[in-house]
C-alpha cells in the first residue's frame, strides 16, 4: 500500500462494545498499518478485549479525556519514528477503508494534515441538526481567524505526518481538542486537505458531547480558537519557510 | 486609624506569618510558592504600621475612606495570589499528562517483556 512507516492511534474510553469492530476492521483493511490502542483509564473490560485481541496498546494510569490520549498516540508516533499518524475514534463512527486514500493524498500530495469530512459530499451520518449549527459556527469562526475553510471541524478522523506528529507530541489542547488542533496547525503553516469520509452513526457508548455539555463546549472551544490566533499575532510558524 | 483596629491587625499579621512559618517548617509549603503570600504580608504590615501611605493612596484613588484602600489592596494581592496559583495548577496538569504518558509507555514495555520471558 505505501512505504511510509504508518500508525493508527485509536483512543477508546469505556468503548467495550465498539472497540472490537474498530481493532478487527482496522486488521482487515490496514494490514500494511501498525496500531496503537490508547486505553484512557477505561473502566469497563475494554483492557481485557485488548488484551484478548493480541493488539498493542497502551494504558494510561489517570484519565486524561480525549486531547491527552491523542497526545499519547502522538507522543508515541515519534518515540518510535512514524512517519504518518493517522487517528480513528475507537467508538466505530469512523469507516476505516478510507486510510488508504489519507495516506495517498499525503504522500504524494503536499499536505501536512488529512481530514475526514463528512460535509464534502454529505453522504451517510450527518449528525443532528443542532451539532451542525455548531460545527458550522465553529468553521466560520476557523475562517475568520485563519482565513482556511475547513467543514468538519469536530472529525476526530484525521492523518498527520511527521512534522506536525512532532508538533502535535509537544503539544496538543486538552478537552474537546479538535478545532483548536487545527487552529494551532494552520498557524504553524500546516496545509490541510479535507477528504469526503462517511461516517456511521455511534451504536454503542457515550458521545463525549451530551446536551448538557454542548454550551459549555461552544464556549470553551471558541475562546480557545481566539486565544489560540491571538497567541500567534501576525507573524506566524516557520513551517514553510524550513521546508523550501 | 483607631488604635483597637490597629492592634487586631497586628495579631492578624502575626497569626499569618506564624501559620506560614509553621506550614514552611513542616515541609507543607514549599517556598517558592509562599514567596507570593509572604510578600503580600509583609506589604500590608508596612500598610499598617505607616497608614499614611493608605490615606495618600486612598485620595490618589478617590477612595474616602482609608480603610477602604486597605482592603481593596488586600483584595489586590488576593486576585494576584490566585492567579498564581491557577497558573501552578494549569502547569502541573501539563506535567501529570506528560508523567502519565511516560507511565503508559513503561507499562507496555515491561508487558511485552514480560511476554518475551514467558515464551522462553
Amino acid at each position: 500500500m505505501s512505504k511510509s512507516k504508518v500508525l493508527i492511534v485509536i483512543p477508546a474510553h469505556n468503548e467495550e462494545t465498539n472497540i472490537k469492530k474498530v481493532i478487527g476492521a482496522c486488521k482487515q483493511k490496514c494490514s500494511d498499518c501498525d496500531f496503537l490502542v490508547v486505553n484512557d483509564c477505561s473502566q469497563d473490560k475494554t483492557e481485557e478485549i485488548l488484551d484478548s485481541e493480541n493488539v498493542a496498546y497502551i494504558s494510561l494510569p489517570i484519565n486524561l479525556g480525549i486531547g491527552g490520549a491523542i497526545q499519547a498516540g502522538y507522543r508515541y508516533a515519534k518515540k518510535n519514528n512514524y512517519d504518518i499518524a493517522i487517528q480513528v475514534d475507537g467508538d466505530n463512527q469512523h469507516d476505516v477503508s478510507y486510510i488508504e486514500d489519507m495516506i495517498r493524498t499525503i504522500e504524494e500530495e503536499n499536505v501536512d494534515i488529512v481530514i475526514g469530512s463528512r460535509f464534502i459530499k454529505r453522504e451517510g451520518f450527518q449528525s443532528s441538526a443542532t451539532r451542525r449549527i455548531g460545527i458550522n459556527f465553529l468553521s466560520f469562526l476557523i475562517l475568520l481567524c485563519t482565513g482556511k475553510r475547513v467543514y468538519d471541524v469536530t472529525s476526530g478522523f484525521r492523518a498527520v505526518n511527521r512534522y506536525f506528529i512532532e508538533f502535535y507530541a509537544n503539544s496538543y489542547p486538552d478537552d474537546y481538542p479538535e478545532p483548536e488542533a487545527i487552529v494551532a496547525a494552520v498557524m504553524h503553516k500546516g496545509i490541510i486537505k479535507e477528504i469526503p469520509v462517511i461516517m456511521h452513526e455511534r451504536d454503542g457508548g457515550k458521545s463525549s458531547i451530551t446536551f448538557k455539555r454542548s454550551v459549555y463546549y461552544m464556549v470553551k472551544v471558541s475562546l480557545a480558537i481566539i486565544i489560540c490566533r491571538i497567541s500567534f499575532g501576525v507573524r506566524r510558524g516557520k513551517h514553510n519557510a524550513e521546508r523550501t | 486609624m483607631p488604635s483597637a483596629l490597629k492592634i487586631t491587625l497586628y495579631i492578624g499579621i502575626f497569626i499569618y506569618f506564624i501559620l506560614i512559618l509553621s506550614l514552611l517548617k513542616k515541609g507543607a509549603l514549599s517556598l517558592k510558592y509562599t514567596l507570593a503570600w509572604l510578600f503580600s504580608g509583609v506589604v500590608i504590615f508596612i500598610l499598617v504600621v505607616f497608614p499614611e501611605i493608605i490615606y495618600w493612596f486612598s485620595v490618589l484613588l478617590g477612595i474616602h475612606n482609608g480603610m477602604n484602600g486597605l482592603f481593596v489592596a488586600v483584595i489586590g494581592f488576593m486576585l494576584m495570589i490566585l492567579l498564581t496559583i491557577t497558573s501552578i495548577v494549569s502547569n502541573q496538569r501539563n506535567k501529570i499528562k506528560i508523567l502519565a504518558h511516560e507511565v503508559a509507555f513503561l507499562e507496555k514495555r515491561i508487558r511485552k517483556l514480560e511476554e518475551k520471558e514467558y515464551v522462553k
